[in-house]
């Protein structure tokens, strides 16, 4: 499996493709593969307002890192 | 002259019948909905926690795994466990059930009448002579009729009946309007594909299909059609109703030919469905000709699905899979004969063989899947650990949402430490007519290897209040 770490300023809910999927800060366990990471809306304080990420060659200590800054 | 008319009459009549018969259709989708039907997230949880999140996968083998799966089924009723403070029945906190052929009837008969199970279960299903009845009704004289057209075969006779006799016409519409666990993903096999397929409204949402009025008897019925004895299960291919959107995942996994084959090829088999022009119609089969353990569908829900979205959530912190398998031996017989199998025999070795093969792989596979979850949670705390002590002070590092206790637990024939008592029950026929005491045995059977199993044991440990 392979890890993503998502970092916002702030704890929110992190969806992947349609679903949600735990919070930022929070590691995420997902197979393999490309996924598009979002955050909890409203507020849409958040930039950008998706981003595309692909999962290889992660481990629980260097999880893949995306982070979205604040508006 | 007034018998040539008779008789001109009553094969007109025949003819009339037979191409009146036809399967039943399954209705078209009138709108995309992804949050209603049969799906897992569309049913409430009630007094069933997620915290504690059981599933079980009920392998394929006529009544011997019906009766099996009963027997398990009914010892986790008899388990009572303290969780979150309260005490209630084990078999109160099951999840979702995965079935395929035998195991079917089990499940959906569990997911419809809930502890009826072990009222008239046995009598309905479990004690009868199935296989009889079903040639019977092939000659009776109407059936003949209907029989001879190509869109009427014996598997839909077996629907009919299931449904009379065991499912009460019951439809998924019923399931979803109880409202309540288990989610049961009752799998057949795509006959062009060789894919799985599972009788949940996210796959036949790609078919352009409603569940909600499919005759759950039908689902069985499909699970349960053995190659070469029954005909397969067909389905329209409708077009997709107004307002579909295909699911990021799908969008996303078509790009992972490179990354990861697995996630790349489901998504491709799934999508495959929506070319209507190429695949108008879908014939299925028996679920065993996929995976005859049912786990796939547990392990695609652990990878990509309703599992792993609790999973990352936090909403699980025990995680019990409970596998059972009523798997036999037969092959003494043929490696006892010196002359050639016949081809009768061949066929069905054909057939079964490689529903065997890659249930211990898969079974392994979700086994190594957990295992991982649990290395990574523990190399995360003893790093956290080490940096506590040695650099007091710096900020901690990131963890998942919840450390999460797994349990993968296997029940097969092959736990039996008795050799004799072993090789009665790995002889047992594949079959829908057992004698009574052998389908005595098998309900003692699996309540015995659930008690058996150490894993159940050290699951239980945390979970049943200390005496």
């Amino acid at each position: 499996m392979e890890y993503l770490l998502v970092h916002f300023p702030a704890s929110r809910r992190v969806k992947v493709g349609n679903v949600f999927q735990g919070k930022t800060e929070e590691l995420i366990e997902l197979e393999a593969g490309t996924y598009t990471i979002t955050l909890d809306e409203p507020p849409i304080n958040f930039t950008p307002k998706k981003q595309e990420v692909r999962l290889a060659g992660t481990t629980p200590l260097s999880p893949r890192e995306v982070t979205f800054a604040q508006r | 002259m007034r018998n040539a008319r008779q008789r001109f009459c009553f094969l007109f009549l025949c003819a009339l019948v037979s191409a009146c018969a036809h399967y039943p259709r399954n209705d078209a989708l009138q709108s995309y909905r992804p949050e209603e039907g049969y799906r897992f997230d569309a049913l409430q949880d009630g007094d069933n926690t997620d915290s504690l999140f059981l599933c079980l996968a009920l392998s394929g083998g006529g009544t011997r795994a019906a009766a099996l799966a009963y027997g398990v089924m009914r010892r986790l009723d008899e388990v009572t466990i303290t969780w979150k403070g309260k005490q209630r029945r084990l078999l109160d906190e099951l999840d979702c059930i995965s079935s395929v052929s035998g195991g079917s009837f089990t499940a959906a008969y569990y997911a419809l009448f809930g502890r009826r199970l072990f009222q008239d279960f046995r009598a309905r299903f479990l004690d009868r002579d199935v296989q009889q009845t079903l040639f019977h009704r092939v000659f009776y004289p109407g059936n003949l009729v209907r029989l001879l057209s190509p869109y009427f075969g014996p598997i839909d006779l077996a629907a009919e009946y299931y449904g009379e006799t065991v499912f009460e016409d019951r439809t998924f519409g019923d399931l979803i309007a109880s409202g309540r666990r288990p989610f049961i993903m009752v799998n057949a096999t795509n006959l062009a594909s060789g894919e799985r397929f599972d009788f949940t409204q996210d796959q036949f949402d790609l078919l352009g299909s409603d569940l909600a009025t499919f005759p759950v008897a039908r689902a069985v019925a499909a699970s349960s059609a053995f190659p070469i004895l029954l005909s397969p299960v067909s389905l329209f291919n409708h077009p997709q109703p107004p307002g579909f959107a295909l699911p990021d995942e799908y969008k996303d996994a078509e790009q992972d030919y490179f990354l990861n084959r697995r996630r790349y090829q489901w998504a491709r088999n799934r999508l495959s469905l929506l070319d209507k022009a190429e695949r108008p119609y879908v014939h299925i089969m028996d679920g065993g000709l996929a995976d005859n353990i049912g786990l796939r569908a547990i392990d695609n829900a652990y990878r990509r699905g309703f599992i792993r979205h609790r999973l990352n959530d936090g909403l699980i912190e025990k995680l019990v899979l409970v596998v059972v398998n009523a798997r036999t031996e037969a092959q003494d017989e043929v490696t006892r004969m010196e002359s050639p199998p016949s081809l009768a025999f061949v066929a069905y070795k054909t057939a079964t063989i490689s529903m065997d093969n890659y249930s211990f792989e898969t079974i392994e596979m979700v086994r190594e899947l957990s295992a991982e979850r649990v290395k990574a949670q523990q190399v995360v705390a003893a790093c956290q650990q080490r940096l506590a002590e040695r650099c007091p002070g710096a900020p901690g590092l990131p963890t998942f949402a919840v450390a999460v206790d797994p349990h993968v637990i296997e029940l097969n024939f092959e736990m039996i430490s008795d050799p004799q008592r072993r090789r009665y029950f790995l002889e047992l026929p594949t079959t829908f007519a057992l004698p009574r005491p052998a389908v005595n045995d098998l309900i003692a059977m699996g309540g015995e290897l659930l008690d058996r199993s150490p894993e159940f044991q050290q699951f239980l440990m945390g979970v049943v209040p200390k005496r």
